[in-house]
Formats: structure tokens, C-alpha cells, sequence
């Protein structure tokens, strides 16, 4: 196998596929990147056996063939190469000969046929959304994912197509994140999926601003297909919990208030956290919102910041980073804050059909 | 742990009861919570059932179960801790045809099928019901010894992780912890926590393929298989168990072949996500000449030590003894007895067995100043002989050429400050005593414990001759009554982390 390549091709590329690779060395094939060079240029892949990324650049293909080089070096010293062109030489040993300029490197790989082939694809549905769509509606969800691997259901976003209507929801038990999109959907081809978190970060690096991407489902597979890249995952077997349980039906008050002022002053403020409970208290009165830490053996910190409320006094405890994390997320400028009272959860929204739910700590005294 | 009052396992099985106690817990969560926070997240709650071990609760959803869960946990248990004076594990069962006050708002929403999903997720309500006697013929078939559940394991801070990591792992097997290695040194409990993994397991999937060995039987089988040419079954056997739970894997140091065998079985079954569950008397690493590839392989998952267990831990086991024995012993016996036998939990079997049987014996009631009189053989022979604190100051005026009057005393030369700090540093390690009592045994405040302690373990580090000095004083102490002492014990009393006090041992915490 012979090519020659773009340097800033090749990085790019390999820098997407490289995440893949798992750090657990149970498999050594598993820490390489499959490089398949054909007439029409070459194909990278990586897996870590649920996940499984293939990636297609052009290059100068002089003669064809296959092996897999360890990914993570292989990055790291094409990152470092000086000059613009690679030229790439591979033996029968998968002893891979690497020129750029004056620098030589000689690197020892695997047999590409070690490399494991992704499962068979089973019986599809395959369909095409906007990128731009999926790229938000993930980013203000996957947050909220469970990383309690006993809870493996929730270790993932629960997608569901139906009713004309894309819906995500990630929950980990103290908060849910909640999208809902509308869809065209041709009818008969319902369906939910739980997405893994690891293919749901994935495909956040891969996904654009632009242009549609191609997602076919199977029983027990997803795959996605954009922008020459291909990605292949295990869905999460299993059934995700009704999760519309946990949403309050109506609340009894709505604070509206400034996403950015919100969120800066919940960071000061959070620096102060009580650290066993880790709760700063929200108090809305009046149209103003007062922030407020303490820390028995550290100290105290408070904001207040302009709000659009009218309702009672109210004094609720939250998590500070469980607050910022939608606020992060969100690009809108205003959000609403929905309460019920004291101890009930509370509802964050914006003006497009997005709702996340937080449970309130409880207050001391 | 040992002083709340014991209450009738089938005190609250039947259904009024349940409603009673479910009503008294309500009204004290809605006081702890809130009426609102109540109604929202508790109102569809029942009580399945309670035992001593557990708590069964019922919810209206998966969802309901999982943030009540994340959630109220702690106002839950303090509740029933309330009213049942300890509180088990707490677990949920779902039973979605219970109502729900978001319901109103969610039914429509459910109507599309996409929305609506049905319970699945909680595999144990599914449980098929299986007969006692079924599961008891089956545990037995699987090498499982009845009297080794959870519901007989008192769990102390010795052995709390350990407890934890074993209902973990029986309540998802091969989700959680893979391998869970369980190691400490004999008659601490191990077994029994294999046994009882097993037993909870096949009681949650009745179905599934249970097998406990020794790490001896299965080299027996292995070489049975080899020598009848019948290698096929032997690994259709045991690369098919849903559990794998072996016994004393030290077993396998020194042997190539079984350790070949052995790797194989485990990889086959670690990538199928079947469960294995490891108990050894040492760490994994320790294990003579065990293949790096093994040891790699059993330090993937979660590694446990199971310590001794200490003064109020003890009580709690032979309490629980004498009462499933149901033997005459008085409390107060069995302080006593818990106070000289420190060291496993066969040792204070036996010891409890003794008196009781003196006690039969005789006529007259029996005293529990009798007691160490009765089994003053079983002190000796315990192998974790313990020294007090006297005898630690003798050791070390005498290493020092000093007078023990002068340790005590408030001379602050710097010999006679080292010795102290290096007795401080000898009780606080060797004994039960806390910083408190150290501090009180020298007539300082616990401060300058820390300090010594602090001090010496730092010297220890920075200086091999003086470490091996304390060695000295340490192994004189140790050996002191009993020469059979044993390397094993000897090294892991050198190991122990001096600043970590009873009840906070250290503790091997391997997660990958």
C-alpha cells in the first residue's frame, strides 16, 4: 500500500475518528486506526466494538491495499510532520514507512484483517434530518444524561420519532433536559432509540451547522451518515422509563429573567456553594431574584439581579451546576423560570419547545 | 448497630400492618417534605413489604422509582428508621397501573406509543415465582451452602464496601463491578459473601446458571476433565454460567496450566457480561506467581478488603450467633468475650460456643467474669494478637534504653520526644484505641497524636534505617505471646495506615 496525502487532510481526519479508541487495551487492534487506501483515496476507521467511525479523504493512491497503525501516535506524529505532503509507505508487515520533508518515521502495525468488522446491519428505517436541528437539540440534552452505569437505560438520549414531532430526553434522576421538534415524518415509521452517550458526544464533533445528515435505525443499531463520515453505534437495549411522569403539569408562577445575567451570577455565586449540600438558594421577590451561598466555614456571597416576577416570596435551594448547565446550552436570550412553590420541582423553558426539570434541595431552617 | 431492640422479621408482612406503618412513614414525610412535595412524588407510593434486610416499595413508574430514589433516599430511611428502629435496604418495584398526579396532563401524551413505555427496565418484578424448595435444590446444585445469606451477614464498618459491592453485584450482575475481588484474611467473611451473591441472584433470576466453587475443585475438575479426555463438557460447564463465583483463587498461584484454563473461562465469560466474583486471602498482586494477565484481569474491576472487625461489629456478630443458636448467653457475656477474641469470626464462634456450653454445664448462673477463664486458649492462639498500650510504651523504653516513667513524663529531649512520638505512632497503629483514648493513655492532647503519628509516618518514608527500627520495635511486640504469628499478618500490620484509625481502615479501592 503507497499514497501520498495532504497533511492537514489527514489530521483533520484522523482527529475525528481518534476519540474512538478506547483506553482499555484489552484488545491492542482496538487502540489502531484501519486505514483502507482504494483508487478513489482512503478510508479511516476506528472502533472501541459499540462505537465505530469511518472517515473518507481524498489522497494520491498509488497502490492499494489495507492495514491499521496505532491512532493515537499516528495523530500525534502527523500533527508534528513539517512539510505539507505525507508520503505514506506500507509492507507486507505492517510496517508503516513515513516520509514529510526531511523527517522519516517507521511505525509497526496490525494486520487490517485483526480488525473487527462491524456487526451486520439488520432490517432499516433510514431517513434524513437537518444537521443543524439534531446538533441543538442534542447540546441541549446530553448534559443531562445518567452516569450511573446501574441505571443503564439512562446512560444515553432517548430519541423518539412520532406524532410529527422529533423528541430527545436525558434524565439523570435529579434533572431532565427536554426537546421537541417538529418533524415531517412519513407515517408507519415511528420509532425510539436510546443513543449511547459516547456515539451522542461523537457525533456533537461531527455533526455542522449545515447540510442534512442520513440516519438509518435497526433493532439494535443506529448510523449516521455526514460530511464523509460514517458512524455506526450499539443503541442501549431496553425500555426508557416514561419520563413524562416526572413533568410537573402547570406551575403557579413564572419568573422570566436574562439568560447571561443569570448565568454569571449563579457562577460567582456558586463559588461559595455549601459544600456538603452543595445548594445555593434562589429567593424571588418583587422582581428580583437574590442568589444567595453560604458556607458555614468559608463564608458568604450573594447577588440580586433583576427579574420579571410578581408573585410571593419564595425561597428555593438548587443545585448551582445543575442551573448553569441548561443556561450553557441554550443560545436564547430571555428564559423562564416555572414554580410551583417551595419544594416542587422546577420547570426551565425558553419560547421554543424546550423544558428542563430540577429538583430543589431542600432548604435548612 | 447491636443496641436497637431486634423486631419480628414477620412483624410487617401482612397487608393492614404494611398500611399502618405506610401511614405513620407518610405523615412523617409529609412533615419532613412538605404537603406538596409529598403529594407529588409519594402519593401513589404502597409498601410491598418489610424485613429487617430490605424494603420493598412500590411505585407508580419506573420514573417515579428512579428520582424518588435519586432524591428522597435519605428522608426515606430516616423515616423508617423511625418507626422500625434500623432500616434495610430500600428497594422499588414498579406497578404502572397506579395512578399518578401528572397524569391527567400525561394520558394523552402516553396514547401514542412512543411516549408511553411500559416498565421493562425493572426485570425484578418479572420474576417468575418460583417455589422455596426449588430455589433450594437448585442453590444447592449450583454449590451454594444454605445457611450463607445476606440476611445472616452483619456488615460493620469492617466490611461495609464489601457488603455493598456483593448486593450491587447480586442485584445486576455483570453491570456493575466485573470482577468483584474479595479479599482479607481467612474467616472474615468472604464465603459467606459469595454464598449469599448466589443466593440473592438465583432468587431474583431463578433461572439463571449459578456456580460457586473452590478455586481447588475447579483445578480437580480441570485435571478429571484432562485425564477422562472430557475437556468439551468441562468448558461448556463453566463458560456457560450466568455467575461464577470461586473461592480461594490463591489456589491458582504456581499452577500454569490451571491458570491457562482459568484465563480462558474468564475472558470467555467477562466478554459474554456474565458476572465473576473472586475471593483470595491476599490481593490479586500478592497471589504467588500468578500470570500478569491474570492479575490484570482481577484488578479491572473492583477490588474489596474485608477488614477485622471491630469491638461493637463483633457484638453485633455473636449477638446475632446466640440468637439464631438460640443460646442463654447474656449480653454481657458476650462483651466480654468480644473484648479478648479480636480476631476472626471462627474464633468468636468458638469462644461463644465454649461458654455456652460451660454454662450448660454447671449449675450455677454463669458470671462473665468466667469468661476469661473459659477461653483464655482462644485468646492466645488468635493470631491477631493484640497489645495494649502499656505493653507498646514497655517495648519501646526498653528499645530506647529509657525508663517507662519517663515516656509518660514531660521530659522533651530529643530521644525521649522520638521515643514517645514512636509509641504514639505504635498504639495508634497496633491497637483499637481512638485518638482520644491514645491521646488520654499519654496524658496529651489528641493533637499531639496527630503530630507524632504524622511525624513518624513521615520519618518512616524519608529514612529506611529508622523505619526499620520501628519494624523492630513493631514485630517484637506483635511476635510477643505467640511465635506462630504469620508473614501475612505481620506484613499487613506494617501495612496499615497509621493515621487511619478503627472504623476508618484503609481500603483496597481498585475501579478501573
Amino acid at each position: 500500500m503507497k499514497f501520498q496525502i495532504e497533511k492537514d487532510v489527514f489530521q483533520d481526519a484522523l482527529n475525528q475518528v481518534q476519540h474512538v479508541v478506547s483506553n482499555r487495551t484489552t484488545l491492542p487492534i482496538l487502540s489502531n486506526v484501519l486505514i483502507r487506501a482504494d483508487e478513489l483515496g482512503l478510508e479511516l476507521s476506528t472502533t472501541d466494538l459499540d462505537v465505530t467511525i469511518t472517515k473518507r479523504v481524498s489522497a494520491k493512491v498509488s497502490s492499494t491495499g489495507a492495514t491499521t497503525l496505532p491512532a493515537r501516535r499516528l495523530a500525534g506524529i502527523v500533527r508534528e510532520l513539517p512539510a505539507s505532503e505525507i508520503d505514506f509507505e506500507v509492507n507486507a508487515d505492517n510496517a508503516a514507512a513515513v516520509r514529510s520533508g526531511p523527517s522519516f518515521f517507521k511505525i509497526l502495525g496490525l494486520p487490517a484483517s485483526e480488525f473487527p468488522v462491524i456487526g451486520e446491519f439488520g432490517e432499516a428505517r433510514e431517513f434524513t434530518i437537518d444537521q443543524k436541528l439534531l446538533r441543538d437539540a442534542l447540546r441541549k440534552t446530553s448534559y443531562a444524561i445518567s452516569t450511573d452505569e446501574t441505571r443503564y437505560v439512562l446512560n444515553g438520549v432517548n430519541c423518539i420519532i412520532g406524532e410529527g414531532m422529533l423528541t430527545l430526553v436525558a434524565t439523570d434522576g435529579r434533572r431532565l433536559a427536554m426537546v421537541e421538534q417538529d418533524l415531517e415524518f412519513p407515517a408507519g415509521n415511528e420509532t425510539g432509540v436510546i443513543i449511547p452517550t459516547k456515539a451522542v458526544n461523537e457525533l456533537q464533533r461531527l455533526l455542522d451547522v449545515s447540510g442534512e445528515l442520513k440516519v438509518a435505525i435497526s433493532d439494535n443499531q443506529a448510523s449516521f451518515e455526514l460530511n464523509g463520515s460514517l458512524l455506526i453505534t450499539k443503541l442501549i437495549e431496553g425500555n426508557y422509563p416514561n419520563f413524562r411522569q416526572v413533568i410537573p403539569a402547570q406551575a403557579n408562577y413564572r419568573v422570566t429573567v436574562e439568560r447571561e445575567v443569570l448565568l454569571a451570577a449563579v457562577r460567582r455565586v456558586s463559588l461559595l456553594a455549601n459544600e456538603k449540600t452543595n445548594s445555593i438558594k434562589f429567593a424571588f421577590e418583587d422582581n428580583r431574584l437574590a442568589i444567595s451561598a453560604n458556607s458555614p466555614e468559608i463564608g458568604e456571597a450573594e447577588e440580586v439581579i433583576d427579574v420579571r416576577y410578581t408573585g410571593p416570596r419564595l425561597v428555593v435551594a438548587f443545585n448551582p451546576e445543575f442551573v448553569m448547565a441548561p443556561l450553557r446550552n441554550l443560545d436564547q436570550d430571555e428564559v423562564f423560570i416555572d414554580l410551583i412553590d417551595e419544594s416542587s420541582p422546577g420547570v426551565i423553558k425558553i419560547d421554543e419547545p424546550f423544558l428542563y426539570v430540577i429538583m430543589p434541595m431542600r432548604v435548612a431552617g | 448497630m447491636h443496641n436497637h431492640a431486634p423486631f419480628d422479621p414477620d412483624k410487617h408482612t401482612n397487608e393492614p400492618q404494611l398500611n399502618q406503618l405506610w401511614n405513620n412513614i407518610s405523615h412523617e414525610l409529609r412533615g419532613s417534605l412538605g404537603e406538596s412535595a409529598y403529594d407529588i412524588w409519594f402519593s401513589d407510593f404502597r409498601l410491598g413489604s418489610v424485613s429487617p434486610e430490605e424494603i420493598v416499595m412500590i411505585a407508580p413508574g419506573t420514573m417515579y422509582a428512579i428520582w424518588v430514589e435519586e432524591n428522597f433516599k435519605n428522608s426515606l430511611s430516616s423515616a423508617f428508621t423511625k418507626f422500625l428502629g434500623a432500616c434495610g435496604r430500600i428497594r422499588f418495584e414498579v406497578n404502572e397501573a397506579a395512578s399518578s398526579v401528572f397524569r391527567a396532563e400525561t394520558d394523552a401524551a402516553e396514547g401514542n406509543g412512543a411516549g408511553e413505555i411500559p416498565a421493562r427496565v425493572v426485570p425484578r418484578i418479572l420474576v417468575e415465582k418460583v417455589s422455596e424448595q426449588k430455589l433450594l435444590e437448585r442453590g444447592r446444585a449450583s454449590g451454594l451452602v444454605e445457611i450463607f445469606r445476606f440476611g445472616n451477614f452483619v456488615p460493620g464498618e469492617n466490611s461495609e464496601l464489601a457488603w455493598a459491592a456483593a448486593r450491587a453485584v447480586a442485584d445486576q450482575p455483570g453491570k456493575t463491578y466485573q470482577p468483584l475481588f474479595f479479599h482479607s484474611s481467612c474467616g472474615l467473611g468472604k464465603t459467606h459473601l459469595l454464598h449469599a451473591i448466589g443466593w440473592e441472584s438465583l432468587r431474583q433470576r431463578p433461572k439463571s446458571k449459578i456456580i460457586f466453587v473452590t478455586a481447588e475443585q475447579f483445578a480437580n475438575d480441570y485435571i478429571d476433565a484432562i485425564q477422562k479426555n472430557a475437556l468439551v463438557p468441562f468448558r461448556k460447564r463453566y463458560r456457560e454460567a450466568d455467575l461464577l463465583l470461586i473461592d480461594d483463587v490463591q489456589f491458582l498461584g504456581r499452577k500454569e496450566g490451571l491458570q491457562r484454563e482459568f484465563f480462558h473461562t474468564f475472558n470467555r465469560l467477562a466478554d459474554q457480561r456474565k458476572q465473576i466474583v473472586l475471593a483470595s486471602d491476599c490481593p490479586a498482586s500478592e497471589i504467588n506467581e500468578l500470570e500478569e494477565r491474570l492479575v490484570s484481569r482481577f484488578q479491572w474491576g473492583l477490588g474489596v478488603e474485608i477488614h477485622r472487625p471491630g469491638l461493637e461489629t463483633r457484638a453485633a456478630i455473636l449477638r446475632r450467633k446466640r440468637d439464631d443458636w438460640r443460646m442463654a448467653v447474656s449480653d454481657e457475656v458476650i462483651d466480654r468475650i468480644v473484648e479478648r477474641v479480636r480476631g476472626n469470626v471462627r474464633a468468636l464462634e468458638g469462644a461463644l460456643i465454649r461458654v455456652a456450653m460451660v454454662a450448660t454445664l454447671s449449675d450455677e448462673p454463669f458470671s462473665p467474669e468466667k469468661v476469661a477463664e473459659v477461653i483464655a486458649d482462644i485468646c492466645d492462639g488468635d493470631e491477631s494478637r493484640q497489645v495494649g498500650a502499656e505493653e507498646i510504651k514497655r517495648a519501646v523504653a526498653e528499645h530506647y534504653d529509657i525508663d517507662v516513667n519517663i515516656i509518660n513524663g514531660k521530659k522533651r529531649t530529643a530521644r525521649i520526644a522520638e521515643a514517645r512520638q514512636v509509641a504514639m505512632f505504635l498504639v495508634r497503629s497496633l491497637t483499637d484505641l481512638s485518638l482520644v483514648e491514645v491521646a488520654s493513655a499519654f496524658g496529651k492532647d489528641h493533637g499531639t497524636v496527630i503530630y507524632a503519628v504524622k511525624k513518624i509516618k513521615k520519618r518512616c518514608e524519608d529514612s529506611a534505617a529508622f523505619k526499620s527500627s520501628v519494624e523492630l520495635i513493631k514485630r517484637r511486640l506483635v511476635r510477643g505471646g505467640s511465635p506462630m504469628e504469620s508473614p501475612r499478618a505481620s506484613r499487613n500490620s506494617s501495612n496499615a495506615n497509621p493515621r487511619l484509625g478503627h472504623g476508618a481502615k484503609p481500603v483496597d479501592f481498585e475501579v478501573e
